[in-house]
C-alpha cells in the first residue's frame, strides 16, 4: 500500500529541487527549523551508521571470508535475475495497463481502474500465502516471479496512469500533425512523456523486491533479506546477516543513484499552463474483446486468486479453527496501536524537513533532504537489524520493547510521509503567508494559523500511509516484536510457517480490510476538501 | 502631506538590479498609481515598500515613521501596510467573514467593523462563504475588505484587476475606487494599463527600467510627457521632426503654437513635437494646404475613428495617426490632406540628422 503511494509521487520529489524564487521572508532560514531538521537526518542515517559501526567490530577479515563464497554469489545471482525480471514485467504490465485505463475507450474503465490498483493494498505475503496454499508446488523461480510480478506491477501503473492523465493531449495531437502514426506517436510521444513515470515505478519495484522477506520464505526462494533474516534469527549468526545486509545496502544505493541518472536525462515537461482538458479516447475497436479478456485474466490472477483463497480458508476453517475472537481483537489492537503512533512520530518529523525543503530551498537544505531519502535504500531488515544492535550495545532496556519497534516503523516509512507533506506545502501559496504578515502576524503565528490549516491534508495523508504501510508490515516486526506481544502480521507469520493457512486467514483479512477501507475513504475525503477545492487561488 | 516615501530605493536579485534608485511620494489620502511595463520594477517596488523584499540601500518612511533605511527593517507585519495582492490571497479555509477578521484583535473583531466593511464591498450577504464559493470579482473584493480591515496608513495594490475578464474589470475598478475614497485611504496601485491608471489615480508615477520616469496628475503626465518615450508610453502620439523657434513649430502639418514646457529658442533649431491623434484633422482630397498622403488603415470604433494616413513619400514623414469623428470613415486608398490644430509639445532634436 504504502509504497504504492509514493509511487505516484516520486517522480514530483526528483522534480521538485528545482529553487522557486523565494520572497524574502522567507529568506532567512530559522535555525530553530533548521536544527529540528537536523536531528530528524540524523536519527534517520543511524541504521546505516550502525551498520557501518557493527561492521567494523566484525573487522574486514572476517567479512570478507562470509561474503567471498558462494553463497553469496548465490543469493546475488537470485536476487538480480528476479529483480530484472520482475521489474520488466511489472513495468510492462502497469505501463500497458495504466494506457488502457486512461487513454481508450476500454469498456469498464472505471471498474477496471479501481480492480487494477486494489492488489497493491493485499501484502506481498498474503499473495504468496493465497497461490501456495492453492497450489504447494508452486515455489523457486518461476512461482517468485508469476507471484511477485502480481503483486508488485501496481507500483508502476499508479505513478504511470497519473503521468497519463496529467499529460498534455496536445503533444500527442501535434505529433500526429507533423505525419507521425498511431504507433510512432504512442512511441515516440506518449511514452516518452510517461518515462519519469515508468522509470520511478521500476525504482519503487526494484527496491521492494529487495527488501521481500515473507512473500519469498513462503515460496522458499533464497534471497539477500531470506538469509540474512535466517542468519539473524534462525543460525544467531549477527556478523554474516550484517555483511549480507551491506551488500543488500549496496544493491539499495545502486538502483537510487542509477534511477538519479537516469531521471536527470529524462525530463518531462509541458509548455504553457496547465488545461484540463478532455481528450476524446483512443478507439480500441476489434481490439476491445482481447483487451478485455486479459484485464479479466490479471484481475483474476492478482486478486481474484489471494482473495478467493483467503475466503476459502476462512470458510474452510470457519468451524474448527476459527482464533478466539480474543486473540484476533488482540492482536488487531497491537497492529493498530504501533502503526499508529509511528504514524504520529514520522508525520510530526517530516513537517519541519519538508518546510524547510520547500521555503528556504538551499545546497544545505537539499543535502538534509536527500540524506532523508536514504532510507529508501534500507530495507525494513536492514533498519530492524540495526536498531537490535543499537539497543544491544546503548540501550538493552529497549530491546524488544514497544519503542524501537515505533522507531523502526517511523524510519522505514519516513520518505512516504515526507512525500505527502511536501507535496501540501508545496502546494500552499506563500502568497498567504505573505498576507498574514501584512495583516500584523509574527512569523510562528503564521505558521500556525496559516500554514498548518493549509498543509493539514497532507499530514493526514501522511499519517494514514504511514499507518496503512505499517498495519502490513512483517519483516521487521518480526525481528523487533515486544516480548509477549503479537500483531495481525505475526500471528499471520506464525500460523502460515505453521501450515495452519485455516488458522491464519482470519489475521490477513483483517489486515487487507484495515488496509483497503480507510485508503478509499481517504480518497474520497480528499477530493471533497475545500481546501483542495479552492487551492492555488 | 506625504504618507508614504521612498527615497533613493535600490534593489538588485543577484546580480541583476531591479530597483535603481527610486523616489516616490504618495500624498496623502491620494490614489497613487505606478504605472510600467511588466519588468520595470513595479511590483518589486511594491514588495519592498510592504516588507517582504528588504532593499539593498535606501529610506522608506510611512507617515513620520522611518520603516526601512539600511539598517533598520520593519518586518511587514509591523508596517501597517494594507496589501492586496493580483488574484486576492484569501485564506482558503476561512470564511469571507475570518478572512476580513484575520488581521484583528479579538477585540475589534466585536465592533462591528467587519460587517459594515462587508457591506462597503457590497457582500453583506456571503460573509459565510468561503473563498471558492465566491466569483474573481468578489475575491478581489473581500481581499480589499480584509486589507481594510486593520486600518492601515496605506493600501498596497498589486495590479488587483489585471486576473479578472475585461467585462467584470471595469466594474470592480470602479467599486474599488469608490470603497478607498469611503474610507479616504491613501492607496498605492501598480498596474501596466495605462487606461487603469489615468481613469483611476489622482497621480501616477510612470516606472522605467527602474527609475521613475516622471510623476504627476494624469492630465500632466499626458500634456506635458517628459520626453518623447514617455509621450509614446502614456497614450498614443504622433512624432514629428520639424523647426521650431521661439513660439512656434513649423510642422508639415502646419504651423503650431507650442505649449509651455516646450523647448524654445530665438533662432530655428531641429526639434520633436508631439501630436497627439486626436489634433490631427483628415480633409478628404485636397481642398485644404496641408501634408497630403493616402489612408492605409481605417478602424470605426463608433465613437470615433482611428486612421493611418502615409504622407506622400517626398514629404520624408512616416504614417501619422489621427482620431476623428465616427462619422468621418474613409476607406484604405482615399486621397487625403492632413492638418493639426492646438498647441504641441517640442523638445530638442538628439537624433542631430537634421
Amino acid at each position: 500500500m504504502a509504497r504504492a503511494t509514493v509511487a505516484v509521487t516520486v517522480p514530483t520529489v526528483a522534480e521538485a529541487t528545482r529553487t522557486p524564487e523565494v520572497p524574502a521572508v522567507h529568506r532567512r532560514r530559522p535555525r530553530a527549523l533548521v536544527a529540528v531538521s537536523a536531528l530528524v537526518a540524523a536519527v534517520l542515517v543511524l541504521p546505516l551508521v550502525f551498520l557501518l559501526v557493527q561492521a567494523h567490530q566484525v573487522g574486514w577479515s572476517q567479512l570478507s571470508m562470509l561474503l567471498f563464497r558462494r553463497l553469496t554469489a548465490n543469493l546475488l545471482w537470485n536476487t538480480v535475475r528476479l529483480s530484472v525480471v520482475v521489474t520488466l514485467a511489472s513495468a510492462v504490465i502497469g505501463t500497458a495497463a495504466a494506457w488502457f485505463v486512461e487513454m481508450t475507450d476500454l469498456p469498464g474503465r472505471r471498474v477496471w481502474a479501481v480492480l487494477v490498483v486494489v492488489p497493491v493494498a493485499i501484502p506481498d505475503f498474503v499473495v504468496s500465502f493465497g497461490w501456495v496454499s492453492i497450489d504447494p508446488s508452486l515455489h523457486g523461480f518461476v512461482g517468485a516471479t508469476l507471484v511477485m510480478t502480481l503483486a508488485v506491477y501496481p507500483l508502476v501503473y499508479l505513478p504511470v496512469a497519473a503521468s497519463f492523465r496529467g499529460a498534455d493531449p496536445g503533444q500527442e495531437e501535434v505529433a500526429r500533425s507533423l505525419g507521425l502514426g498511431r504507433t510512432r506517436t504512442f512511441l515516440r510521444v506518449t511514452l516518452a512523456q510517461a518515462r519519469s513515470a515508468v522509470l520511478g515505478g521500476c525504482l519503487l519495484v526494484s527496491l521492494a523486491l529487495l527488501a521481500e522477506y515473507g512473500a519469498f520464505e513462503i515460496l522458499r526462494y533464497q534471497t539477500f533479506t531470506t538469509e540474512i533474516f535466517t542468519e539473524f534469527n534462525v543460525v544467531f549468526d549477527p556478523a554474516a546477516a550484517c555483511g549480507l545486509a551491506l551488500v543488500l545496502v549496496l544493491l539499495g544505493l545502486v538502483l537510487l543513484t542509477a534511477d538519479g541518472f537516469a531521471r536527470g536525462r529524462a525530463r518531462t515537461s509541458r509548455s504553457g499552463p496547465q488545461v484540463a482538458r478532455v481528450r476524446p479516447p483512443h478507439r480500441l475497436g476489434r481490439a476491445t474483446m482481447p483487451v478485455l479478456a486479459g484485464f479479466g485474466l490479471l484481475a483474476l490472477l492478482a486478486l481474484g486468486v489471494p482473495l478467493g483463497a483467503l475466503f476459502y480458508w476462512l470458510v474452510q476453517g470457519g468451524r474448527t479453527t476459527l482464533p478466539a475472537a480474543a486473540s484476533l481483537s488482540s492482536a488487531a489492537w497491537h497492529s493498530a496501536g504501533y502503526s499508529a503512533a509511528a504514524a504520529a512520530l514520522a508525520t510530526v518529523a517530516a513537517l519541519p524537513v519538508a518546510l524547510l525543503s520547500v521555503r528556504h530551498p538551499g545546497r544545505t537544505t537539499m543535502m538534509l533532504e536527500r540524506s532523508t531519502f536514504l532510507v529508501l535504500a534500507l530495507p525494513g531488515i536492514v533498519i530492524a537489524l540495526s536498531l537490535v544492535y543499537f539497543a544491544e550495545h546503548a540501550a538493552p532496556s529497549l530491546y524488544q520493547r514497544s519503542p524501537l519497534l515505533i522507531l523502526a516503523y517511523a524510519i522505514l516509512f519516513f520518505p512516504l510521509a515526507l512525500v505527502a507533506v511536501r507535496a501540501s506545502v508545496a502546494q500552499a501559496p506563500t502568497g498567504l503567508e505573505e498576507m498574514a504578515r501584512a495583516l500584523g502576524c509574527r512569523p510562528w503565528t503564521v505558521l500556525w494559523r496559516v500554514t498548518l490549516r493549509l498543509v493539514t491534508p497532507g499530514l493526514a495523508a501522511a499519517f494514514c500511509l504511514v499507518f496503512l504501510s505499517a498495519v502490513t508490515e512483517l519483516t521487521s516486526t518480526l525481528i523487533l516484536i515486544p516480548t509477549g506481544a503479537q500483531t495481525l502480521a505475526t500471528q499471520f507469520w506464525a500460523f502460515t510457517t505453521a501450515q495452519s493457512y485455516a488458522a491464519a486467514a482470519p489475521y490477513a483479512t483483517l489486515m487487507v480490510v484495515i488496509a483497503v477501507i480507510p485508503s478509499y475513504l481517504l480518497g474520497r475525503w480528499f477530493n471533497r476538501l475545500p481546501v483542495k477545492a479552492a487551492a492555488p487561488t | 502631506m506625504t504618507r508614504l516615501a521612498a527615497t533613493d530605493l535600490y534593489k538588485a536579485f543577484g546580480s541583476q538590479p531591479v530597483l535603481k534608485g527610486i523616489e516616490l511620494t504618495v500624498p496623502e489620502g491620494s490614489l497613487t498609481a505606478i504605472l510600467g511595463p511588466s519588468g520595470s520594477g513595479k511590483t518589486t517596488l511594491l514588495r519592498v515598500l510592504a516588507g517582504f523584499e528588504r532593499s539593498d540601500r535606501g529610506v522608506i518612511t510611512l507617515g513620520d515613521r522611518v520603516v526601512e533605511d539600511g539598517r533598520l527593517f520593519l518586518p511587514p507585519e509591523e508596517r501597517g501596510i494594507g496589501y492586496v495582492p493580483q488574484e486576492g490571497a484569501l485564506f482558503p479555509h476561512l470564511t469571507v467573514k475570518r478572512n476580513i477578521a484575520f488581521g484583528l484583535s479579538r477585540h475589534q473583531r466585536r465592533d462591528g467593523r467587519i460587517s459594515r466593511l462587508a457591506e462597503m464591498v457590497g457582500l453583506g450577504d456571503m460573509i459565510d462563504r468561503y473563498p471558492h464559493q465566491l466569483s474573481g470579482g468578489q475575491q478581489q473584493r473581500v481581499a480589499l475588505a480584509r486589507a481594510l480591515a486593520i486600518q492601515p496608513e496605506v493600501v498596497l495594490l498589486d495590479e488587483p484587476f489585471s486576473s479578472l475578464d475585461a467585462g467584470l474589470r471595469a466594474s470592480v475598478r470602479a467599486d474599488v475606487h469608490r470603497v478607498l475614497r469611503e474610507a479616504g485611504t491613501t492607496a498605492v496601485l501598480v498596474t501596466h494599463d495605462q487606461d487603469e491608471a489615468l481613469s483611476m489615480a489622482d497621480v501616477v508615477a510612470v516606472i522605467r527600467d527602474g527609475r521613475i520616469g516622471q510623476t504627476g496628475t494624469p492630465q500632466e503626465l499626458y500634456e506635458h510627457p517628459v520626453d518623447p518615450a514617455m509621450a509614446e508610453f502614456l497614450g498614443d502620439a504622433n512624432l514629428i521632426s520639424c523647426s521650431v523657434d521661439s513660439a512656434v513649430a513649423s510642422t508639415p502639418l502646419g504651423t503650431l503654437p507650442l505649449r509651455s514646457g516646450s523647448v524654445r529658442v530665438a533662432r530655428p533649431t531641429a526639434a520633436v513635437v508631439m501630436v497627439r491623434p486626436e489634433q490631427v484633422e483628415v480633409w478628404p482630397g485636397g481642398s485644404v494646404p496641408g501634408l497630403t498622403g493616402r489612408v492605409i488603415e481605417s478602424q470605426f470604433h463608433g465613437h470615433d475613428t482611428v486612421m493611418r494616413v502615409l504622407p506622400d513619400p517626398s514629404s520624408g514623414i512616416g504614417a501619422i495617426m489621427a482620431r476623428t469623428d465616427g462619422g468621418l470613415a474613409l476607406s484604405p486608398g482615399t486621397e487625403v490632406t492632413v492638418t493639426a490644430r492646438g498647441a504641441v509639445l517640442a523638445w530638442p532634436d538628439e537624433s542631430g540628422d537634421r
